[in-house]
């Protein structure tokens, strides 16, 4: 059933609270004419209206999955929706999917690595998420789901930049990295940002993020953490071994998965001259080849994972135990 | 059935297929033995074994989900909100219209009865227009009447409910079982309802105890549940064979199913159980569609592969006609009732 894989669909998910803007970068995305056609899959409690030929209202129905556990989930309405929508294929080039303020991506996340009707259909492109400057810094303190929507970001439109001093604006910059260094942060006023730099990225390829160095923050390791969710990345240089590594990880994401956001991947298993690209959402974990290694380029295998009380000392020595011996 | 000659296929000897150009989403048969396929583009093709098909617009937009209508005709639920009526003509006449919400499932009974459910909400519909609209907890995964059309079963999240049709007070039965459910069957005596779940099991409710009955080991989703004419197995999809659960005998609980026509690494995405013999065709991921008895096991090839996964398959209520349609608009009719 191979032969509609090369046709699958990009997905944009747009997260961020009521207010951030949100709907202003939808309808700019909708409004301006770059050629391209979307079907728009909004929450019920949207801010405005938004104008589309195919617009889905949705009920964001969070379903947990059979296994008891309360980080696994999947949004049921959205394999629904689009499971209808890919029965129009060729009506329209991309997906954009926008949450309600207060929602945890995870789930939305989640339903494009368990579904396999949205898997067969479909590709994660980006999760963007639109946040105010002048007031992200107060939700980061009281409230888990904003920390967790910069946590599964891959752009964040730092919006609002008129109402902020320079100082207000590295500061919120700065407690962005440390929650997820790894996004890439762009700034706007009125959600002004270039349409192709949140739309079509195909940021949520591995490959692509990982190749990118992240912007750590110069002595992230001794500062005082702002907020719970931080993250933390290991490189390693001998190849890995597959099984180990594979036991390390499935038992870590057994335990530990309620609090990893997000952990992403790039691997060189010993005696493969391919590389391996491994992610996961919470316990729900994806993975693989991306195509072979240029000869002569360093063979350097990194991990990363953004989440809740992560031991770094203890994550470091799992994943240095899974190189090969010698 | 990589070794089987074009020519050994019945649709080569006994039938016909044209290409669409849509998502076929229903091959569905009016009680009177008329085919309709409908599209993901609108239409409804009316088609016959002779003659041109009639291509007509349903729908603004794409058809969720089709059915028979009550005596003759076709139901279709489209993503444009409405729910309309095709006579056998091919004239149209909207039913309802749910205001752009999407008409996810249709179903009717001969009795006089038409249902839709519209996300959380199940519209009973008679004759005359709207009878009562019946609530759920969470959108609706799949409707079914039984044989008699007195009760409706829909699926949602964290199970089913049960309806009659009839009681003056709604309040369903609720056959509870966590997880999300969508695809449901009635048993055609009325005394199991079964569904499909978003993880790759069945689950089963035996109406007069309430006994649960777990049917797992799927490697995929399973889209289609038929069964058989008398009750006795119910087909299903989602595995690399047909996969067939005995309701005879103490089973399902605790028998392993019957496995028929695998073996070739492609998905089976639709079953349909004749309406007479126990014979079920099956519908696979690469466009192959067959026939299998259930006694003995034997194959016999209906449709070559066309590259595109079956998405609809049905036996006319006679039992002489097979017509399937597949995901790229491909749709076929074969008779079996005429002599090659
Ligand atoms: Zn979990």
């Amino acid at each position: 059933m191979s032969q509609t894989q090369d046709a699958q669909i990009p997905v944009t998910v747009l997260t961020g609270y009521l207010g951030a803007g949100k709907t202003t970068l939808l309808n700019r995305i909708l409004s301006e004419n770059h050629g391209r056609k979307f079907a728009v899959v909004i929450n019920e409690f949207g801010e405005l209206g938004v104008d589309n030929d195919l617009v889905v209202d949705a009920d964001e129905e969070v379903f947990e999955m059979n296994n008891g556990c309360i980080c696994c989930t999947v949004r049921g309405d959205l394999i629904r929706i689009i499971s209808g929508l890919m029965k129009r294929k060729g009506r329209f080039d991309g997906i954009i999917v926008e949450t309600t303020g207060l929602a945890d991506p995870a789930p939305v996340a989640q339903t494009f690595f368990v579904d396999e009707d949205v898997k067969r259909a479909t590709k994660l492109d980006a999760i963007v998420t639109v946040v105010d400057a002048k007031h992200l810094p107060a939700r980061l303190k009281d409230s888990s789901e904003a920390q967790e929507q910069i946590a599964f970001a891959d752009i964040i439109v730092l919006n609002k930049m008129d109402l902020v001093s320079a100082d207000e604006a590295a500061e919120v910059e700065r407690l962005i990295k440390q929650i997820n260094p790894y996004a890439e942060i762009r700034r706007a006023t009125k959600s002004d940002v270039p349409l192709d730099s949140v739309i079509g990225r195909d940021a949520f390829n591995l490959a692509r993020i990982l190749e990118k160095e992240p912007d750590f923050l110069s002595g992230e390791d001794h500062h005082e953490h702002d907020s719970e969710v931080n993250s933390v990345s290991f490189e390693v240089a001998k190849p890995i071994d597959a099984e180990k590594f594979n036991a390390w990880i499935s038992q870590l994401l057994q335990t530990k998965g309620q609090d990893l956001l997000r952990t992403k991947g790039i691997l060189y298993y010993a005696g493969d001259s391919r590389r391996f690209a491994f992610q996961a959402v919470h316990m729900i974990a994806d993975g693989d080849y991306i195509g072979e290694v240029k000869e002569g380029d360093p063979r350097k295998s990194k991990i990363v994972f953004i989440g809740r009380d992560l031991n770094r000392p203890q994550l470091r020595r799992g994943f240095e135990a899974c190189q090969v011996e010698g | 059935m990589a070794d089987v000659a074009e020519s050994d296929f019945l649709l080569a000897t006994r039938g016909r297929a044209e290409e669409l150009g849509a998502w076929v989403v229903g091959a569905v048969f009016d009680a009177r033995n008329a085919l309709a396929f409908a599209l993901a583009d609108g239409t409804l093709h009316l088609a016959g074994t002779t003659g041109d098909w009639k291509p007509v617009t349903a729908h603004d937009g794409a058809i969720l989900s089709a059915s028979a209508d009550m005596q003759e005709g076709w139901l279709t639920g489209g993503d444009d909100g409405k729910l309309m009526r095709t006579a056998p003509d091919g004239a149209t006449t909207t039913l309802a219209d749910y205001k752009g919400k999407w008409v996810d499932h249709v179903a009717a009974h001969e009795s006089g009865l038409r249902a839709a459910a519209v996300g959380k909400a199940l519209h009973l519909l008679g004759p005359g227009g709207p009878l009562k609209t019946l609530a759920h907890p969470s959108s609706v995964g799949g409707i079914a009447f039984d044989t008699k059309g007195k009760r409706i079963a829909a699926s949602h999240y964290n199970g089913a409910s049960l309806w009659f049709v009839g009681a003056k007070e709604d309040k369903p039965r609720s056959l509870e079982w966590k997880g999300s459910h969508h695809a449901i069957a009635f048993s055609p005596d009325g005394t199991h309802v079964v569904t499909a779940m978003q993880e790759p099991s069945l689950h089963g409710w035996r109406l007069t105890d309430g006994q649960h009955m777990r049917m797992s080991g799927y490697p995929g989703k399973t889209r289609s549940l038929s069964f058989t004419a008398r009750g006795r197995w119910l087909a299903t999809s989602g595995a690399e064979s047909i996969v067939l659960w005995p309701f005879f005998g103490g089973g399902p609980m605790g028998k392993a199913p019957t496995e028929l026509a695998g073996g070739d690494a492609v998905f089976c995405t639709a079953v349909a159980c004749h309406p007479q013999h126990e014979v079920v065709a099956a519908g696979f991921g690469d466009g192959l569609v067959l026939i299998a008895e259930i006694g003995s096991g034997k194959v016999v090839p209906v449709a070559p592969p066309s590259g595109s996964p079956v998405s609809a398959l049905s036996w006319s209520p006679n039992g002489a006609l097979l017509a399937f349609g597949t995901e790229a608009g491909r749709a076929g009719i074969i008779d079996l009732a005429r002599r090659p």
